[in-house]
């Protein structure tokens, strides 16, 4: 059947969850614009067949053929778009440097397009307010003014907090601090969330 | 020290004649806000809004600059700042995920528009619209579209992309009375019928039919 | 909208703390504050009296409402009609839970209260399920919300409209006219 590599394209996008991206499937891309041209040489001959020697029997056929040629070139149109979609949603997931393990799934020209991509947000943000600009990529989450009680379990070192305050970071110390600033200390095991 | 917060209340220069206060600057981000959230298309930009907030955060931060450290005064101001920046940022956020969604149909709509008419574009999101054009654009091309048939080498990206639904349903709280609003009918078995929107009440009803009111300001969605 | 961003909304609402410190006057961008004076009551955003409170700067005085008496009236009030009754506070949800995760000492009859808030949520919630769903069955095109709240509405916000869309959909494909014919890739 025509476009049967075509839909394909499509349904392992659907098996994909959300956000998720695989292997580029240059393959599948390559065996759908084949069939493409071997759909698009028959109807050449055809159209010219039935030109110059009035066939109209054949038209119905070349009809069917341009409706196929259409129908994979929107699949494989969607699967490439759908793909920026989730390279996009991947740039505001992990910053400008994607883990080696995601670009190994993408093409050259997806890397090209997602370069482009950051170039283009980097210049918007920039451009924003006064020389600074504006980093939209943060403060996703809305600010929390609350504080939580940690324990130091390393020496850290000094420690500058929103306000200014300096405190000491000593193993055993335990400090009051607001959470947003210990929230990296506590990942990286500098603090522990004391739960009382 | 106590004066150095003194003028951020006032405008630093005088200039506009609205004369906006700072808290009421601040009404009028958060109102930009929700409405950009919840409507299903792009709404007019509020460039000078965003602008004047951006002026009076680093006004506040460079003031913060020169406070005494570890001051609880200094640490209210940066609370309130944390606030105002992550409203600024997901305010914006909420529009250039529009732009990037309905980029085809956002371009279209800014090339028809009648010289003097306000834009629905920032100078910075038109850019950020059209170089996200080219870019998919060119990507299409050059991975797959080169190498189709001559008649099949490109792709109506008005067509392609879908357009926003402006018949989505919304929430909104009505702030201007109105009257007479129009609502359409779901089925043929129904009739259209007229409402009032009484101030300060609120409703479940289609985007499209209270747009215009979202845009002056007369309701707000929520 | 994320719950989060409901909070962060009612964070705004002014209550009423006793500092125990003194503060000039401050000028805010979004309006001014105090003066602070030790034992003398102060109106302040939430966000602002929960983070003195774990600073231990200050006591919340808890908002009037937030009264058993007055909360079991509006809780039989709210069993007693079918449709919303008017709130004290259209954030009054959120306020309960923070100020009872984060100031439940300064808030008498702590417990109770919670319960009483959570019994009339549920109710009122109860009451939004059967609307949207009457909504949905009547085919109707518009309703009146009032007096429900920005987070009771966000309960079934997604539920809600992605039904509507998805019904609105179905019905246009039904239609003689191939409406909507945009390639959608």
């Amino acid at each position: 059947m025509f476009c049967e590599k075509g839909v394909e394209l499509i349904k392992e996008l659907h098996l994909l969850g959300d956000g998720q991206l695989s292997a580029f499937n240059e393959d599948g891309i390559r065996q759908v614009l084949d069939e493409m041209k071997a759909l698009y040489e028959q109807n050449q001959s055809d159209v010219n067949e039935a030109k110059s020697e009035g066939k109209s029997e054949l038209i119905p056929t070349i009809k069917f053929r341009h409706t196929c040629l259409l129908r994979n070139q929107r699949c494989v149109a969607a699967y490439l778009y759908d793909r920026l979609l989730r390279i996009r949603a991947l740039r505001w997931e992990y910053g400008s440097v994607l883990p080696a393990s995601i670009r190994f799934h993408m093409c050259a020209e997806e890397l090209e397009w997602f370069n482009q991509y950051k170039k283009s947000l980097a210049m918007y943000m920039r451009s924003l307010g006064g020389e600074e600009g504006l980093d939209i990529t943060q403060d996703m989450k809305p600010p929390k003014s609350l504080y939580i009680e940690v324990r130091c379990l390393k020496d850290h070192g000094e420690f500058e907090i929103d306000d200014g305050t300096i405190i000491l970071l000593k193993k055993n110390s335990q400090h009051f601090l607001p959470r947003w600033k210990c929230e990296q200390l506590i990942r990286q095991g500098v603090l522990e969330h004391v739960i009382s | 020290m106590a004066d150095a917060f003194s003028e951020a209340s006032d405008r630093s220069e005088d200039d506009s004649q609205d004369v906006m206060t700072p808290a009421e600057l601040i009404a009028k981000l958060e109102q930009a806000w929700l409405n950009e959230k919840f409507s299903p298309e792009l709404m007019e930009s509020k460039s000078e809004i965003v602008e004047c907030v951006m002026e009076q955060l680093t006004h506040m931060e460079g003031n913060l600059q020169r406070v005494r450290k570890g001051d609880i005064k200094a640490s209210i101001h940066r609370m309130e700042i944390d606030r105002i920046r992550f409203v600024l940022s997901s305010y914006l956020r909420s529009r250039l995920r529009k732009i990037e969604k309905y980029f085809p149909h956002i371009l279209e709509k800014e090339k028809s528009r009648a010289e003097g008419d306000p834009s629905f574009l920032s100078p910075e999101e038109f850019a950020f619209a059209k170089e996200y054009l080219a870019n998919t654009e060119s990507y299409l091309k050059t991975v797959a579209l080169r190498h189709m048939p001559p008649n099949l080498q490109t792709v109506d990206m008005l067509k392609a992309v879908p357009k926003p639904c402006l018949d989505s349903f919304v929430f909104l709280r009505v702030h201007e009375r109105q009257e007479n609003i129009l609502v359409e009918p779901e089925t043929d078995e129904q009739r259209e019928y007229a409402i009032d929107l009484e101030e300060g009440s609120q409703h479940l009803m289609r985007y499209s039919t209270i747009a215009p009111l979202v845009a002056s300001g007369a309701v707000q969605l929520i | 909208m994320d719950p989060s961003e409901v909070e962060f909304l009612a964070e705004k609402e002014m209550v009423t703390i006793i500092s125990n410190f003194s503060l000039d006057k401050m000028y805010l961008i979004g309006g001014d504050l105090g003066p602070f004076n030790p034992g003398l009551p102060v109106n302040v955003p939430l966000w602002l009296a929960l983070n003195l409170k774990q600073r231990q700067k200050c006591r919340i005085v808890p908002p009037e409402w937030m009264d058993v008496e007055k909360l079991e009236e509006i809780r039989e009030q709210e069993r007693k009609e079918e449709t919303f009754t008017p709130i004290p506070n259209p954030h009054y949800m959120e306020l309960t839970k923070l100020l009872l995760n984060h100031a439940s000492d300064n808030i008498p009859k702590a417990d109770e209260i919670r319960t009483l808030v959570k019994d009339i949520w549920d109710t009122r919630v109860a009451k939004l399920r059967l609307s949207a769903d009457s909504f949905i069955s009547q085919l109707e095109a518009h309703a009146k919300l009032d007096n429900l709240t920005l987070m009771e509405i966000n309960t079934t916000r997604t539920f809600l409209l992605d039904s509507l869309n998805s019904m609105y959909k179905l019905r246009a494909s039904l239609q003689p006219q191939p409406a909507a014919k945009g390639h959608h890739y």
